[in-house]
């Protein structure tokens, strides 16, 4: 009797064991899905509408190729000759700086650059690099990616910056300018956005967890 | 009336039934009152999104769209759209980028209709000190002074939308389910408010509505969807679905777009074009908490 009784438990432990197996997902973590079902991206949804009305310019830089907005219609002060009929040099140190009076260059010490490290001073609407080599104000990532050279491998592959729209192909970054002041380029500290006065009650009733 | 009153109400007696059926075909009340009792009255006993058709998911958000027209005056657009094929989306997270500004916070309550009075939001931004990991029982998730702090850092938190979410295990009704373009979802009308996925989310991603959420008038986004941004009702579960209005239009999410420093990045997991996957290939990335097997499509990573 007692061995009859023991059976029945075996068997309602394995009907139970067997009946409660969970369901099995076809792949067994989320990085075997991707590699899976990888595959260039063709479908319905695009960026092309939210783009529409934006100036863009097409890059390829090493095996990325994307888009980045126009530069020289965003300046306001562009053509830079129609100012600067002097070299910077000469229109600087005489007697003061007399145009741009809101750019402060606060970006590295003056020992390591000055107006002249981006700007030609003999071809105000270009800019050029350290070598001396003209760079197109819509390329002033070039310029940037002389020194920044970290965050410009990450630029490229995507890791720094914003897009210019939405997830969908096709791909369009914001280039260094749109976000970073060339002259200042840091972030400024500030307070933030929001304040949450229900958790700050919570807290002073000692009611969060 | 809510359903678990009319189910009461119709074990009860069948005159009650009756009684509500009579009510739409009332001739003492307006034209209105009338319209608005059959919508109620559908909307009551529709079945779950998941098992709808397309078509009778168009007739719910209409259903919806007039109800919220019949009430206020005002008119929203409401849409149900289903998974792109060859999408699974996914997030990164560039704890190195953030500055603890919270313009990400902001812009998800407004896109995404959460309650005012309650000042609920799905994103938390914790600062932690340098040096000492990841301690969230020391973070400050509500500071209020100058950001950055010298000697710290920001981290975000929100619903990591994971490929096998627990929430999802335990909700007995199933009013909570992962879409194929990998979003979990709630389904405001059939979720009870047992709050089991909150107990069951190791990541505190659901909130839920004590009392009826209410957003000004001025302030509701008017661009809703079903699973997303539509006005829940008290006693239901809601939380962060990726901005599933405007992730399914090709969108970036309200957090994504908001973010002065581009620490956040979003994308199509499936794409090996896409930006994620660069970074998912290229950086040193990890993810919270991966030892409990939740598999969060979240990533963090550092520059």
């Amino acid at each position: 009797m007692r061995n009859r009784n023991i059976t029945y438990c075996l068997l309602a432990l394995v009907i139970m064991v067997f009946s409660s197996c969970k369901k099995e997902e076809k792949y067994h973590s989320i990085t075997d899905k991707i590699n899976a079902e990888s595959k260039p991206y063709h479908g319905k949804l695009t960026s092309e509408e939210l783009l529409e009305g934006t100036n863009l310019i097409k890059i390829t830089e090493g095996e990325h190729t994307f888009l980045i907005p126009e530069r020289k219609g965003q300046l306001k002060s562009y053509a830079c000759i129609e100012c600067h009929t002097q070299p910077v040099t000469q229109m600087y140190s005489e007697s003061g700086q007399k145009a741009h009076w809101d750019i402060k260059l606060n970006h590295a010490n003056g020992d390591a650059m000055n107006c002249t490290t981006c700007h030609n001073g003999n071809d105000m609407n270009n800019l050029k690099s350290l070598t001396g080599t003209r760079i197109d104000f819509n390329s002033s990532y070039k310029v940037c990616a002389q020194c920044h050279a970290n965050q410009f491998e990450d630029w490229k592959g995507g890791a720094h910056g914003k897009k210019v729209a939405g997830w969908a192909p096709p791909r369009a970054s914001m280039t260094c300018v749109n976000c970073h002041n060339p002259h200042s380029p840091g972030f400024e500290s500030r307070w933030p956005a929001q304040f949450n006065s229900h958790i700050e009650l919570e807290r002073k009733q000692d009611l969060d967890h | 009336m809510d359903r678990r009153t009319a189910f009461k109400k119709l074990t009860a007696s069948l005159l009650i039934g009756a009684g509500a059926i009579s009510t739409s075909c009332s001739t003492l009340a307006s034209d209105d009152a009338k319209e608005k009792a059959q919508i109620d009255w559908e909307e009551q006993f529709k079945g779950n999104y998941k098992l709808m058709s397309d078509e009778e998911k168009q007739d719910t958000i209409n259903r919806l769209m007039r109800s919220y027209e019949l009430r206020t005056g005002k008119t929203i657009s409401m849409t149900a759209e289903n998974p792109a094929e060859d999408v699974l989306f996914g997030y990164a997270f560039n704890i190195s980028k953030c500055q603890g500004y919270m313009d990400c916070v902001s812009a998800c309550v407004k896109e995404n209709n959460q309650d005012r009075n309650s000042e609920m939001q799905y994103i938390r931004i914790h600062e932690m000190k340098d040096g000492e990991g990841f301690k969230f029982d020391k973070a400050d998730d509500n500071y209020y002074h100058e950001v950055p702090v010298e000697g710290h850092f920001y981290m975000g938190t929100q619903c990591f939308h994971c490929d096998n979410p627990p929430c999802v295990e335990v909700c007995p009704v199933q009013a909570t389910w992962k879409e194929d373009d990998g979003l979990v979802v709630v389904d405001y009308d059939w979720c009870v408010g047992c709050r089991y996925c909150m107990a069951a989310c190791p990541y505190d991603g659901r909130r839920f509505n004590w009392s009826k959420p209410e957003v000004p008038e001025s302030e509701v986004n008017k661009n809703q969807h079903y699973l997303g941004n539509r006005m829940r009702k008290k006693g239901v579960m809601e939380k962060c679905t990726f901005c599933v209005q405007r992730s399914r239009k090709g969108k970036n999410p309200a957090c994504v777009e908001a973010c002065p420093t581009g620490a956040r990045i979003f994308g199509n997991l499936l794409d090996p074009n896409s930006t994620i996957r660069w970074v998912l290939e290229n950086k040193k990335v990890f993810r919270l908490k991966e030892d409990l097997g939740t598999d969060p499509k979240f990533w963090y990573f550092m520059d």
